[in-house]
């Protein structure tokens, strides 16, 4: 079979988002970072929830399951333990893999099952209109905050290199080559991988601007290890107004069903069951 | 001839061990034996009770009165002794005066327990108590014994000398077979649970997947599954709580696996919005209610039939879903095979309402036949060989044919936002339109395949009583003995509750002057469904609120106040 083309990826579904929006960057790193992994269409499922962001699977020609705002990893872990011949990348909002879904992240790190997370973090929730998000910084006025966010942004960096993810990634939606390197190791990577994509808001978030993230945001370079714990966990503590790209943290945990053995190889056809079943009967005189 | 035997004792204190020997062994005795589990929500001590009905025919039905009690505790013994029937036989762990305990026999199993060299024993000398009063063949337990400890030769040496003093002791007291049940020919039948049943019935089903969370009294479902994943084949995921499970259950069965879950009502209410979800992208599933009073925690261990209307009504927007109530252990596994084969042709969820008599309840079922499993989605051929593929293609009845992604060049996307044909999302009004309309035509679809229910009709002058679920057993049991002078009520009993058939085409229900419910919850259950489906509103409803089971003589005594009230 010929190799996947940028063309292949393609479809005509009309797209949604705002003129200028950072999701578009995102979506065409995609396509490359998929051309370039050779993975063709029909082996790729993209997962996704409700938000902004998560529309991103109906705008590339791959299988999609556009589930419910904040489930996303639970539907695609599951699809994945099914069908491990799939690569299985799952797109959120930050709204959606934080707030609604912050319980299957927290899980989907233990669990070890090998897809890839990327949250497209705008700091707000954009499909409804710009109230706070869990990355929204503290003080910023958006929708039904209007004097200024009390709660503490979560640092979902921080969280995931804590709890021993095994693959911890930043880039932003406008440096394409950083982000297509960062995509293309986190989808390799044999286990759960998380990346926090940095998105510019151009609707509702007038402080994280390209602008904004140009100044501040800073490549890890050589001098990072990150397969030391602790120095990742410096990196994302930082605290200095400085805000890293890279892969800050990854390990080698073998992912779930390397080590879990399910009694058939595909899910998807069990043979032999009535004589297997006779042999389970057996269990039961 | 059936004989009621009751072993009752603190959480911890063995009972499931002996009653589970006892059980084994009226099996290979040819016999029947129907066990239900009285369980306090602990784990160590309180009042509880596994109680045997032996039998020389099946059983599916608790009965009050108790025949034989073995009594384990002294919490236990002033709980239940005073109980015992007249002629009846108790056998205690402590010396209570004999004027205190008419009819406690004349020694003690904790003392043979210590006699025989470990005190754990006492389920083994309350296994071969029970054994010896029904009358069983001793090798029967001899063997059972050797099964369960042989692996440890101390354990074993001491279970057998369990068992000998026991047996001395029931010679020497003139008890052995003072109950004694005629034995037959062993068959090749299993001693399981209700939630064993289930579990086999959903490998017998070709589920490959399951996601849930641990809620009583589901959890067995997915402790059964678990410990047979290897043979059976068959991932089971513990979720982190029951929104990720059946948010699971839906990935896995898009990905290709036929897939369930099972939890019980306050589960079952996280889940609801993924039900819409399986509603919306016509997705397979299987979801089980392990049903237990409520509302909120309610009675974690006990039994209720109160979650008809949240199965029914769980899930925003109109789309197609059956629900199935097993009346019996044997027929929990029937229908869990049934509800993967419905779920899958249709493309919908169906749920499968059980409770926790039924799920912790034991009997011996007959050895199931199972054939292989017939797919209803597209193979990799099949779809390789179409020239293009719309996962929600407009089709008469409803139902688009399902690929799995993967499986062929064709693409396969689902979403649960409204969606065109190719399951991309839509705002449109005329694919807006056409989208629900196909969803109801499979609604429909799904409504003329109701299957007519079971009645027993005698004479249409009768009144009727209607009853679902583990409760229809113990409604035949009383109308069987109310009727010995001639029957005195029909029956009828539903083991689909959604879609229900059109119950006024059955003249037992379109002609009876007086119809009567039988239905173990607080009311606004089946009752208020049969008057919306059926313009039919039950004359009277019998209730339960205490979340224990029906038994036999209560609804004896309650359904002939119906017949003299009638
Ligand atoms: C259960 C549920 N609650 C609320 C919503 C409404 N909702 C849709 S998207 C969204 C938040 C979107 O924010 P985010 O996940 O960050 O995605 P973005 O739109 O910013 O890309 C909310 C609250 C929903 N669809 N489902
Ligand atoms: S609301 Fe914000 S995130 Fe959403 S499409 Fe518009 S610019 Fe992008
Ligand atoms: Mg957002």
């Amino acid at each position: 079979m010929a190799d996947p083309t940028l063309q292949d990826y393609k479809n005509d579904v009309p797209n949604a988002w705002c003129p200028g929006c950072g999701n578009f960057g995102i979506l065409q790193v995609l396509q490359k970072a998929l051309v370039t992994l050779g993975l063709p269409p029909e082996r790729v499922l993209l997962c996704s929830g409700i938000g902004q962001a998560p529309k991103i699977v109906h705008y590339l020609n791959a299988n999609a399951f556009d589930g419910l705002h904040g489930r996303e990893l639970s539907s695609a872990q599951a699809a994945k333990l099914v069908a491990d011949d799939l690569t299985v990348i799952v797109h959120s909002g930050d709204g959606g893999a934080y707030g609604e879904g912050g319980n299957h992240f927290l899980h989907a790190m233990r669990r070890n099952v090998d897809v890839t997370h990327v949250v497209h973090d705008n700091h707000i929730y954009g499909l409804t209109k710009g109230q706070a998000s869990p990355t929204t910084d503290q003080g910023q006025k958006v929708a039904v905050h209007p004097d200024g966010v009390a709660a503490l942004p979560m640092n979902p960096l921080a969280l995931a290199i804590s709890q021993s993810c095994p693959f911890v990634a930043q880039s932003l939606s406008s440096q394409g080559d950083h982000l297509l390197d960062i995509l293309c190791q986190a989808i390799r990577h044999p286990g759960f991988s998380y990346v926090n994509v940095l998105q510019p808001c151009v609707s509702w978030d007038p402080i994280h601007t390209y602008a904004y993230y140009q100044k501040h945001c800073y490549r890890l370079d050589a001098s990072h290890d990150p397969t030391d714990q602790g120095a990742a966990l410096r990196v994302a503590l930082a605290h200095d107004g400085r805000i890293p790209l890279g892969v800050l943290y990854h390990n080698d945990r073998p992912a779930l069903r390397a080590i879990t053995e399910p009694g058939c190889a595909d899910l998807r056809d069990c043979p032999d069951r009535p004589a297997r079943l006779a042999r389970v009967f057996d269990r039961f005189r | 001839m059936d004989i009621n035997l009751r072993i009752t004792g603190a959480a911890g204190q063995g009972m499931q061990t002996a009653a589970d020997l006892v059980g084994k062994a009226l099996a290979r005795a040819g016999l029947h034996v129907f066990i239900h589990q009285d369980i306090e929500s602990r784990i160590r001590g309180g009042v509880n009770f596994s109680q045997l009905r032996c039998a020389d025919h099946p059983v599916s039905a608790p009965r009050d009165r108790v025949d034989v009690l073995i009594s384990l505790s002294e919490p236990s013994l002033r709980a239940y002794g005073p109980a015992v029937a007249e002629g009846g036989l108790v056998f205690s762990t402590v010396p209570v005066e004999t004027a205190g305990c008419p009819r406690c026999a004349p020694f003690f199993l904790s003392e043979l327990a210590k006699a025989a060299g470990n005190e754990k024993t006492v389920s083994t000398v309350a296994a071969a108590v029970a054994a010896s009063v029904l009358g069983l063949p001793d090798p029967l337990l001899d063997t059972l014994v050797e099964e369960r400890f042989g692996a440890s030769e101390k354990l074993a040496d001491v279970n057998r000398r369990a068992l000998a003093l026991a047996r001395g002791a029931m010679n020497d007291a003139g008890l052995a077979g003072r109950f004694a049940l005629p034995t037959a020919p062993a068959t090749d039948r299993l001693f399981v649970s209700g939630a064993n049943a289930v579990a086999l019935g959903a490998l017998a089903g070709g589920c490959t997947f399951m996601a849930a969370y641990p809620m009583s009294p589901a959890t067995g479902i997915m402790t059964t599954l678990s410990e047979l994943t290897h043979e059976a084949g068959c991932w089971v995921e513990q979720a982190e709580d029951e929104i990720a499970a059946i948010n699971m259950v839906a990935g896995a069965s898009y990905a290709g696996a036929r897939s369930m879950t099972a939890t019980s009502g306050g589960g079952f209410a996280l889940m609801t919005e993924g039900v819409s979800l399986l509603g919306m992208i016509e997705c397979p599933a299987v979801i089980v209610i392990a049903q237990r009073p409520g509302p909120a925690t309610g009675l974690p261990t006990r039994t209720a039939q109160g979650d008809l209307r949240l199965a029914l009504h769980a899930g925003h927007g109109r789309f197609a879903r059956v629900i199935l109530a097993p009346r019996t252990i044997a027929e929990a596994f029937d229908l869990t095979a049934r509800a993967f084969d419905l779920a899958e042709r249709w493309q919908i969820p169906v749920f499968v309402l059980t409770d926790q008599l039924l799920q912790d309840g034991q009997t011996l079922i007959d050895r199931p036949e199972v054939g292989p499993v017939v797919r209803h989605v597209l193979t990799a051929a099949e779809a390789a060989a179409l020239p293009a593929y719309e996962r929600y293609a407009y089709t008469d009845d409803g139902v688009s044919p399902m690929a799995l992604p993967g499986t062929s060049r064709h693409l396969v996307c689902v979403d649960s936002d409204e969606h065109d044909p190719r399951g991309h999302l839509i705002e449109d009004a005329p694919t807006s339109r056409a989208m629900c309309e196909k969803r109801l035509r499979k609604v429909a679809t799904v409504e003329a395949a109701a299957p007519a229910p079971e009645c027993t009709p005698h004479d249409p002058a009768l009144p009727l009583v209607v009853s679902w679920g583990s409760t229809s057993p113990v409604v035949a049991e009383a109308l069987t003995a109310l009727g010995t002078g001639g029957p005195r009520f029909n029956h009828l009993q539903l083991t689909q509750l959604w879609p229900l058939p059109d119950l006024r085409a059955v003249p037992a229900f379109r002609d009876c002057a007086r119809l009567i419910l039988v239905e173990h919850c607080a009311g606004d259950g089946l009752d208020g469904l049969l008057a919306q489906t059926q313009l039919r509103a039950p004359d009277r409803c019998i209730l339960k609120l205490d979340g224990r089971p029906f038994t036999v003589e209560e609804l004896t005594a309650r359904l002939a106040e119906e017949d003299s009230h009638g």
